[in-house]
């Protein structure tokens, strides 16, 4: 076994100890720990990714060398590495991203909280991507809602409170459900670990019995795991909750906790059930349905909005919707889509918070739409880097969004009866982002009068002024561009993933 | 073999534009020089083309497997791809003085010497992923153009131009899929590149697809849902509004449309289904819409623009004959349509460069004080009527044609309904040159006594387009057998 | 009078002198063509000279000179001499083009060209009346022309050339199958050329332009430039479509309720208007549409008798509304009741007046009468049915309406009763009046003579039917 194979137990480990050890750090070496572990385990992901591209098949890493079904498996395929390095990049770009933010709404105690909190959700969310336990799951599904609930709250005012409380309450119920498909599953099956239960539903399947429990089980995890990962129509705790935290942990959250959800649903698709009783279950039609309304209706929210953090936190009620719609197309090329648009929408959404944050700043901190007005002139990076944000979610080409737009589409032509719904709905929900999106980029760019700048004190905004976002936003501009140019290899590496998934 | 010159004449405009705003002019003139080089040298690769095509495509890139941008230059493109290298030059011409007025020069010819490439890139995109790439960044660069002066109004614009535009992409884009999908190639194909077998001969759906992506497409080339954005779009500086908005963009949406008619989706699948009488009735209404709100305009840059919207759809109804004869009209109608309306917008932007009067009630007696502004004027909106002899006829006659000789009920109504459009197009025309010529008796000229034409720099554009428009009309003979040239190859 | 303006008359006359000897030499030096250029692929810009040229060509190149003449005292009370003078030409030649156009599309072409270079001479005056009136003469005439168009189109498909042949060019195998819609398109150029005619329902042009323009220029415009939209409705229907195609289909039948009605209804207004050019205008309004019906009627008779009247109303309403003219230049008055007693110090005008009106009412011999017999005989001939009587009847009753609009004019005129004083003065033979004469004088002999125009004119028809 070689030495690499440890990697993704020990960056499990590394970020689950980072946590505790935080607590007694300061401030500022608390953060340098975080983004050391965040870089480590970046690392030790690509390590893993090339280890296993190499060695051209996945591998089961079981804890403490104990066998299935009693011992606690690590399973690590293609997609799982480049998974979490995708999400170590964007956490990281996140995290030096809301820097500033931090120091101003985070109370000076409260920052090794924080930092806890963000080691405790990556290390959750590693866990997420690479359990082989469904159980295992469930337990990393709890922290992470518990460590989101703290990144919500650490700024604290009441609102983000309230926010927190919504999301608990949703996010719990969701975590219910989920168990409770669990529990059905363990009962019907008799096991935990995801290739046993595989065997198993094949089994049962194969003998036509327990059709209902089966479904019902499908049915609870789907549903689970879709209220946590905000599917309208059970959105109502995003936008306060992405809207008023501070700015990293609304970034995280919207690109990266609700798309672990997501992931451990695919892996639930296709470790766990099997990807051709799902796709003869009706399940995926209720989330066709649902992700095509959230499509739909979370841009028209988003339009209505006047809150620039708001509106952007209701696209990814949109955004969501489109996963969830390559979902319930059913077909393989529906998941691939909806995993590189997991990519495309981390790299689009964390890079318009922050930049969304740069044109505030230049606005004297305020979110309202009026008072963005040439906002683009006063802080020239942020203004750049929203319009690609936003030329993206529109699905420009050269941008990510634009391909994986192509790659639902082209998925949804496999699908002869949703083919020209998906379709349809996916140029409506184009002309909507558009027109939110571009109605923002041309309000930043129409030029204020210069006597009401100087009455309402907006100051001009340098680059290098704020180094650490101007980083972050430029990194993120050129992930962008990376996933919407060379999308090719990208969109391979996810089909072999996939078939090592199944 | 010279198919590298493609690529140049894409990317030549698009750098110099961008390098525009950060080379350190001296002077004003030294800009205009080194533009007005950038895209004389552009037209003169453009020329050194289509007189002598490349026979083979180039890949500038590669997005994946199936999309790449690639350019190749054909039959059909070469027509719009001329228009193209012929105005802009002497657009840019009148650009330099007409811009003294707005400010902010820089920024705009940036992003007015970047729309050359990328509408060329339109011209010579090898497949339907080249057009949509070209025609989404088409979109994007011109968006500065109408917000340009910065207005509430030009905002509103903006904003509903980025509206439409985009969502009428975002509709296309199905088309494409379809076409990646279902087509043998995604290049552009004579005959159309669909595989029916490979959809299970679901051909309705094909034709609702067909339809959508039409729509969306001719979005650009504002048919009559769509074609409220174009009117709008007229706060724009002149420049932009004549030869972006009554050439280059809108009939980049045209070209769009007849690409995907007549090269991807194919006439022989397309011919005698409701996919095309839909399209027709939709075409045909818009023809007499846009007239009619002419008509009713007292504005006379949006006058100009609803009759663009009319006249599009003309373009759009011989492509959607889909016969020989009707792609002919639609392409020397392309043609002609080019050179009269940019004349008549260059005339109503010498009134506002030289008064910034825009409504045409205030242009009583301005005949005698810029007679050869609207001399001009005059003279396009004769063509535009379709006097023989100017352009317009000569476009307007094969379009006829083809209208009588498909045998289509709808065919006839169509031409009707050209016929229609032209008596409104000579009320709205001739209303504003009885106006100019012959003031109310009693009329005092003394109150448009600073009145004037303008210098040379405008006139010359405008000079040459008058003698280009009877040079096609009295001797059409050069733009028919070029265009029966491009006709023969699509057939 | 300034010389500069009598330069400009010196030059107009010269020029229109040498353009119309030009013209007639032209015409008259045998049969001949030209191809200008080519308007499309197969469509040259081509003239023709033939018989019928010839005829349409003299009379207009003799009226334009005339009223050229009376014009050059005429406008010095409207002034802009000059530029009614430069289209006066202008028209001139577009007409002369018109006239000997040789196909279909050239004949289009200076039909449309002969509407924009017109439309100057209406709206002369600058009023705001004379702009709408002038604008309204223009979409009259581009709707027509259009409508024309629209024919024309589909008769380049149906037909063989467009190149006028007697009979007619249409390609029989083509049509076939195809009657209805081309039976539409036939009907739409009748409509289209009609509406220079003025024939219902595009008529009303004409009594709003005619009546506003300078008397010179609605002299014109009711004499020859509404004969312009007649010479189209021949060309296209005698020399393109052929008589054939036509005969007893609806076309024919709604064209003859169209120009009786035309008729009837012209008498009616024009004896109900009491503004004396607008009962001019009205009255030609009504004498047009029997030129048409006679077309309409479609037998040799009836050709002979419209192209008699084509001739004859020509004159005569050159003098009527000359006459007009003379009474506005000289008294300002335009209404007819403000006219009585004016015969005793305009004796001679008012008596060219007299001699017109009876041969526009057709009393024998005045050239109308000869025009009107061959009309009312072509109609008995022909085979349209209930229209055979139904026609001539019209035409009669139309007859005592002209009378009862045109004659008070001349008996008020010269017998004003008691109430009114009128200065009498002898008139002196001046270069209007001599105008009138000369005119009046034409449509007294050619009355009295027509023999030779007939024998022309049925050399005309050969082969048309």
């Amino acid at each position: 076994m070689a030495f690499v194979q440890n990697f993704p137990f020990i960056s499990i480990l590394l970020s689950l100890f980072a946590g505790p050890i935080s607590s007694v750090l300061d401030k500022k070496w608390a953060k340098r720990l975080n983004l050391f572990v965040i870089v480590a385990i970046g690392i030790m992901s690509t390590a893993v990714l090339i280890f296993v591209l190499g060695s051209g098949q996945e591998y089961v890493y079981t804890m403490g060398h104990f066998p299935a079904p009693w011992g606690n498996e690590i399973r690590v395929g293609i997609l799982e590495a480049a998974m979490a390095l995708f999400f170590c990049v964007v956490m990281f770009l996140c995290v030096i991203g809301g820097v500033l933010e931090r120091e101003l709404e985070i109370e000076e105690t409260k920052h090794n909280l924080y930092y806890i909190m963000v080691n405790l959700l990556l290390c959750s969310l590693l866990a997420l991507i690479y359990t082989n336990d469904l159980f295992t799951a469930y337990v990393f599904v709890e922290i992470n809602t518990i460590s989101a609930c703290g990144l919500i709250m650490i700024r604290q005012t009441g609102r983000t409170i309230e926010a927190a409380t919504r999301y608990m309450i949703m996010s719990l119920l969701g975590s219910g459900l989920l168990l409770l498909g669990i529990c059905f599953l363990y009962s019907l099956t008799g096991h935990l670990l995801m290739s046993n239960i595989k065997g198993q539903v094949a089994l049962i399947q194969a003998a036509g019995a327990y059709q209902v429990p089966l479904l019902t089980a499908i049915c609870l995890m789907s549903v689970g795991l879709a209220i946590k990962s905000a599917l309208y129509p059970f959105h109502t705790w995003l936008p306060d909750a992405y809207g008023y935290s501070t700015l990293s942990s609304a970034a995280i959250l919207s690109s990266l906790v609700s798309k672990g959800y997501i992931f451990l649903l695919v892996k639930i698709f296709y470790r766990v059930i099997g990807f051709d009783i799902i796709k003869e279950s009706k399940v995926i039609n209720v989330l066709f349905v649902f992700g095509i309304a959230g499509m739909i209706m979370g841009s028209v929210s988003a339009i209505r909005e006047s809150d620039i953090q708001r509106m952007i936190a209701y696209s990814s009620v949109a955004q969501i919707g489109y996963i969830y719609m390559g979902f319930g197309l059913g077909t393989t090329a529906g998941i691939i889509a909806s995993i590189y648009h997991i990519l495309s929408h981390a790299a689009t959404k964390s890079l318009l918070f922050i930049a969304s944050s740069g044109i505030t700043d230049a606005s004297g901190k305020s979110n309202d739409f009026f008072d963005l007005t040439g906002s683009g002139y006063r802080n020239r990076l942020a203004g750049a880097a929203f319009t690609v944000g936003s030329l993206s979610m529109v699905g420009i080409p050269m941008f990510s969004g634009f391909i994986s737009k192509l790659l639902f589409a082209q998925a949804a032509l496999e699908n002869r009866h949703k083919i020209l719904i998906a379709l349809l709905a996916l140029a409506i929900s184009t002309v909507l982002n558009t027109v939110y999106f571009l109605k923002t980029v041309i309000r930043i760019y129409t030029p204020e009068k210069r006597e009401v700048v100087i009455d309402k004190g907006f100051q001009d905004v340098a680059i290098w002024e704020q180094s650490s976002k101007s980083i972050a936003m430029i990194c993120l501009i050129a992930l962008n561009l990376f996933l919407g140019l060379c999308s090719e290899p990208l969109v391979a590496l996810i089909e072999r993933g996939l078939e090592m998934f199944a | 073999m010279n198919s590298y010159i493609m690529v140049i004449a894409v990317l030549l405009p698009i750098l110099g534009g961008v390098l525009i705003p950060f080379l350190p002019f001296g002077k004003r003139n030294i800009m205009a020089a080194y533009i007005e080089i950038i895209v004389l040298i552009t037209s003169v690769l453009t020329f050194m083309l289509i007189f002598n095509r490349p026979a083979d495509a180039f890949v500038l890139f590669r997005f994946t497997g199936q999309l790449s941008i690639s350019f190749r230059l054909d039959a059909t493109g070469s027509v719009f791809a001329t228009i193209l290298a012929f105005m802009w030059p002497l657009a840019t011409l009148y650009s330099f003085e007409y811009m003294k007025h707005e400010g902010h020069e820089k920024i705009f010819f940036m992003f007015y010497t970047i729309t050359f490439g990328v509408t060329l890139g339109i011209a010579m995109a090898e497949d339907i992923v080249t057009l949509y790439f070209f025609y989404e960044m088409l979109t994007l660069v011109t968006v500065p153009l109408v917000l340009h002066t910065l207005s509430r109004e030009a905002v509103l614009a903006t904003r509903t131009y980025l509206y439409y535009s985009i969502g009428g992409a975002a509709f296309a884009f199905i088309g494409m899929i379809f076409v990646l999908m279902y087509g043998n190639t995604s290049n552009f194909i004579p005959g159309g590149v669909m595989d029916l077998s490979k959809m299970g001969g679901n051909i309705n759906l094909l034709l609702l697809v067909y339809v959508i992506c039409f729509c969306g497409f001719s979005v650009k080339a504002a048919m009559c849902p769509f074609s409220d954005w174009l009117p709008q779009a007229g706060v724009a500086p002149t420049p932009v509004t004549a030869l972006l908005h009554a050439v280059a963009v809108v009939k980049a949406g045209a070209f769009a449309t007849l690409r995907i008619t007549y090269f991807s989706f194919g006439t022989e699948l397309l011919r005698g289904t409701w996919a095309q009488y839909l399209l027709m009735a939709l075409v045909i209404f818009t023809i007499v819409y846009g007239c009619s709100r002419a008509l009713k305009e007292t504005h006379l840059k949006r006058r100009l623009a609803w009759s663009t919207v009319s006249n599009l759809s003309y373009i759009l109804f011989g492509v959607l004959l889909m016969s020989p004869i009707g792609l002919a009209g639609a392409l020397t109608h392309m043609l002609s349509h080019a050179l009269m309306k940019i004349c008549a917008f260059f005339c109503a932007g010498a009134v506002i460069y030289k008064t910034g009067r825009n409504y045409i009630h205030q242009l009583d007696g301005f005949g005698k004080k810029m007679p050869w502004v609207f001399g001009i004027y005059t003279v396009s909106a004769m063509a535009l009527m379709g006097v023989p002899g100017l352009c317009g006829f000569v476009s307007k006659w094969y379009l006829a044609k083809g209208a009588v000789e498909s045998l289509n009920p709808l065919g006839y109504i169509g031409l009707a309904a050209i016929l229609v459009s032209a008596l409104l197009t000579a009320i709205y025309m001739l209303t504003v040159t009885v106006r100019a010529f012959f003031p109310e008796k009693g009329f005092d000229f003394e109150k448009i006594s600073d009145v004037e034409d303008p210098n040379w720099v405008m006139l010359l554009p405008l000079t040459i387009f008058v003698i280009a428009m009877f040079i096609i009309g009295l001797h059409p003979q050069i733009m028919v057998d070029a265009v029966a040239g491009v006709v023969a190859s699509v057939f | 009078m300034d010389r500069k303006l009598q330069k400009l008359h010196l030059f107009v006359l010269i020029t229109l002198l040498a353009l119309a000897l030009a013209a007639l030499y032209i015409v008259w030096s045998g049969e001949g063509s030209l191809t200008l250029f080519y308007l499309m692929d197969n469509i040259p810009v081509y003239f023709h000279v033939d018989a019928l040229a010839r005829v349409f060509v003299t009379l207009t190149s003799i009226i334009w000179v005339l009223v050229g003449i009376y014009a050059f005292v005429y406008m010095e009370h409207e002034g802009k001499e000059g530029r009614f003078f430069g289209f006066y030409i202008l028209v001139y030649l577009v007409l002369i083009a018109l006239e000997l156009a040789g196909n279909l599309v050239t004949l289009y072409f200076f039909y449309e060209l002969m509407t924009l270079t017109s439309m100057p001479l209406v709206l002369h005056n600058g009023s705001r009346e004379a702009i709408m009136a002038a604008l309204k003469y223009l979409f009259y005439s581009m709707c027509g022309a259009y409508c024309a168009l629209f024919g024309i189109y589909f008769l380049y498909k149906y037909c063989d050339t467009l190149t006028f042949r007697a009979g007619g060019t249409l390609n029989m195998t083509l049509v076939s199958g195809n009657e209805a819609i081309l039976l539409i398109a036939v009907f739409m150029m009748l409509i289209g050329f009609g509406a220079k005619a003025g024939m219902f329902p595009l008529h009303s042009w004409l009594t709003a332009a005619h009546p506003i323009s300078p008397a010179p220029a609605s002299a014109v415009l009711s004499s020859i430039i509404v004969k312009g939209g007649v010479l189209a409705i021949i060309r296209s229907v005698y020399y393109i479509v052929g008589v054939d195609f036509i005969r007893g289909s609806w076309v024919q039948n709604a064209w003859i309720v169209l120009t009786l009605l035309t008729v009837f209804m012209g008498s009616m207004l024009a004896y109900r208007e009491k503004v004396f050019k607008k009962r001019l205008a009205y009255s030609t309004v009504s004498q047009v549409s029997y030129i048409l019906f006679g077309l309409s009627m479609l037998t040799p008779e009836a050709f002979v008798g419209s192209i008699l009247h084509v001739v004859f109303h020509a004159c005569i309403k050159s003098v009527l509304f000359l006459t007009a003219g003379s009474f506005i230049f000289h008294t300002g008055k335009t209404r007819v009741d403000e006219y009585a007693g004016i015969g005793k110090h305009m004796s001679l005008t008012l008596w060219c007046y007299t001699f017109a009106s009876l041969a526009l009412i057709g009393i024998p011999p005045m050239s109308g009468f000869i025009s009107k017999w061959y009309l009312a005989q072509g109609a008995l001939q022909s085979q349209t049915g209930v229209f055979r009587f139904l026609g001539p009847a019209v035409l009669l009753v139309s007859a005592l309406l002209t009378a009862g609009y045109l004659l008070p004019v001349t008996m008020k005129g010269f017998l004003p009763g008691k109430d009114t004083v009128v200065e009498e003065k002898k008139e002196r033979l001046d270069k209007m009046n001599a105008v009138l004469l000369i005119l009046a004088a034409f449509t007294v002999l050619m009355g009295v003579w027509p023999n030779p125009l007939i024998k022309y004119i049925v050399e005309i028809m050969g082969g048309l039917f």
